[in-house]
C-alpha cells in the first residue's frame, strides 16, 4: 500500500530554515514508520539522516515526532497512524542537528547530575551480593525498564521552558535509585533534586507518562521522590 | 548549579499543597454558610451580624491570607517558569509581590476594621431629615 510521508529535512550547511518534504512509499502490511525512513533513505533520498539501531524497541535510538507525538519510529506501525500524510519530525525540545537527529547532550548532562548508580558506601554483607526482597524489588521494576530514548523530556513543557531543568527521564533515574533499598545516595542527591531545576520545576503536566514507549508512569514516580525530600525536611 | 534565594522549593510546593486543601475546604464552608445555612433570605443585616462576629473574622482572614499567597506564589512559579530576561523578571515578580501585599492588606483591613452599622430607620421616621 502506498503511503505519503511529510519529513522534516534541515541542513545545516545550507543555511535555510527547515522544510518539510512530501515522500510516497510503497509499504507492506504491518510495516512501521523506520522501514519508511529505510525505505525513502535507500530508494529515494540517500541524504536523509536520523537516528536507529536495534529496530525493536529496545535502544531508545529512533525516538521522533511522529503526527504530533513522540514515539519510536520502529515501534509504531504506519497503518496505525490517523493523519494521513505522516508527519515525521524530530524530538522537540532540543536543538536540531540534521533532519531527524538532535543534539541530546543536554538530555545526557541532565542524566549524570542525578548520579544513576549505586551509591553505597558499606561492602556487601555476604561478600557477593545485596540481597532484595521481591516486594523491595517491586519498586524498580518499572523505572528499569527505561531505554533513555528521551521521548519524554523532549515533551516535557518545563523543559521546552528550562533547559537545565532534570527532565522526567533524569527524575526516573534518580527514582530507580532514591528508591533502591541498598541504595544510601540520598545525601549526594539532594540538592540536585531539591532545586529550582529539580523536581519542583514538575508541573505534573504528564505528558511523559502519556508518551512513554514503556509506559512508566514517570509523574508518579516524581511525586514519590517529592513526598521522600518533604519528609526528609519537614 | 544555580543556588540562592529561591533556590530549594520543597517548602513552597509542600505549602502549596496544605493550602490548596485547606482553600478548598474553606471554600466549601463558604458556600455552604451563604447559600444553604440559612433558609431565608439573604439580606445585608445577615451577613453583617455573621462578619462582626470574631470567629467569622478569624475564618475570613484565614481564607483571604491563603488565597493570597497559594495564588501568587502560582502567578510567581509562572514567572520563574516562562521569563527568561532578567528586567522582565525582576519587575513581574516585583508586580506580583506589589499586587499580592496591596490585596492583602485592604482585604485585612476590610475585614477586621468592619462593624455593623447602626440599624437603618424607615424613612418615614426620620422626618424631614431625607429629601
Amino acid at each position: 500500500m502506498q503511503y505519503t510521508l511529510r519529513v522534516y529535512r534541515y541542513d545545516p550547511e545550507s543555511g535555510q530554515p527547515g522544510r518539510l518534504v512530501d515522500y510516497t512509499v510503497e509499504l507492506e502490511k504491518g510495516a512501521t514508520v523506520l522501514d519508511a525512513l529505510g525505505e525513502i533513505k535507500a530508494h529515494q533520498d540517500g541524504s536523509l539522516v536520523y537516528r536507529r539501531s536495534c529496530r525493536s524497541g529496545i535502544c531508545g535510538s529512533c525516538a521522533m515526532k511522529i503526527n504530533g507525538f513522540n514515539r519510536l519510529a520502529c515501534e509504531t506501525q504506519v497503518e496505525s497512524l490517523g493523519r494521513k500524510p505522516i508527519h515525521v519530525e524530530p524530538l522537540p525540545g532540543f536543538k536540531p542537528i540534521k533532519d531527524l537527529v538532535v543534539d541530546l547532550e543536554p538530555f545526557w548532562n541532565n542524566l549524570h547530575r542525578t548520579l544513576p548508580w549505586l551509591i553505597n558506601p558499606n561492602p556487601p554483607p555476604t561478600d557477593k551480593e545485596r540481597p532484595q526482597s521481591p516486594e523491595e524489588f517491586a519498586w524498580l521494576e518499572m523505572p528499569m525498564t527505561c531505554i533513555l530514548c528521551a521521548s519524554c523530556t523532549s515533551s516535557c513543557p518545563s523543559f521546552w521552558a528550562d533547559r537545565t531543568y532534570l527532565g522526567p527521564a533524569a527524575l526516573n533515574k534518580a527514582f530507580r535509585y532514591e528508591f533502591d533499598t541498598r541504595d544510601q545516595g540520598f545525601g549526594q542527591r539532594r540538592d540536585t533534586l531539591d532545586n529550582r531545576h529539580g523536581l519542583w520545576r514538575c508541573h505534573t503536566i504528564m505528558n511523559c507518562n502519556d508518551c512513554c514507549p514503556k509506559h512508566i508512569r514517570i509523574t508518579e514516580e516524581i511525586s514519590w521522590l517529592k513526598r521522600k525530600v518533604v519528609e526528609e525536611k519537614y | 548549579m544555580e543556588r540562592g534565594i529561591g533556590s530549594g522549593g520543597a517548602f513552597a510546593w509542600f505549602f502549596q499543597r496544605i493550602s490548596g486543601a485547606v482553600l478548598v475546604l474553606a471554600l466549601l464552608l463558604h458556600f455552604w454558610v451563604l447559600h444553604y445555612s440559612n433558609q431565608g433570605e439573604v439580606t445585608f443585616e445577615i451577613v453583617a451580624q455573621r462578619l462582626a462576629t470574631p470567629v467569622w473574622k478569624t475564618i475570613d482572614l484565614t481564607f483571604l491570607v491563603l488565597a493570597v499567597i497559594h495564588g501568587f506564589w502560582g502567578f510567581l512559579m509562572i514567572v520563574r517558569d516562562y521569563v527568561h530576561s532578567k528586567n522582565m523578571r525582576l519587575f513581574l515578580v516585583a508586580a506580583v509581590w506589589t499586587v499580592g501585599l496591596v490585596i492583602a492588606v485592604m482585604g485585612a483591613l476590610t475585614i477586621i476594621g468592619f462593624h455593623p452599622p447602626l440599624p437603618v430607620a424607615p424613612p418615614e421616621q426620620l422626618g424631614g431629615m431625607v429629601q
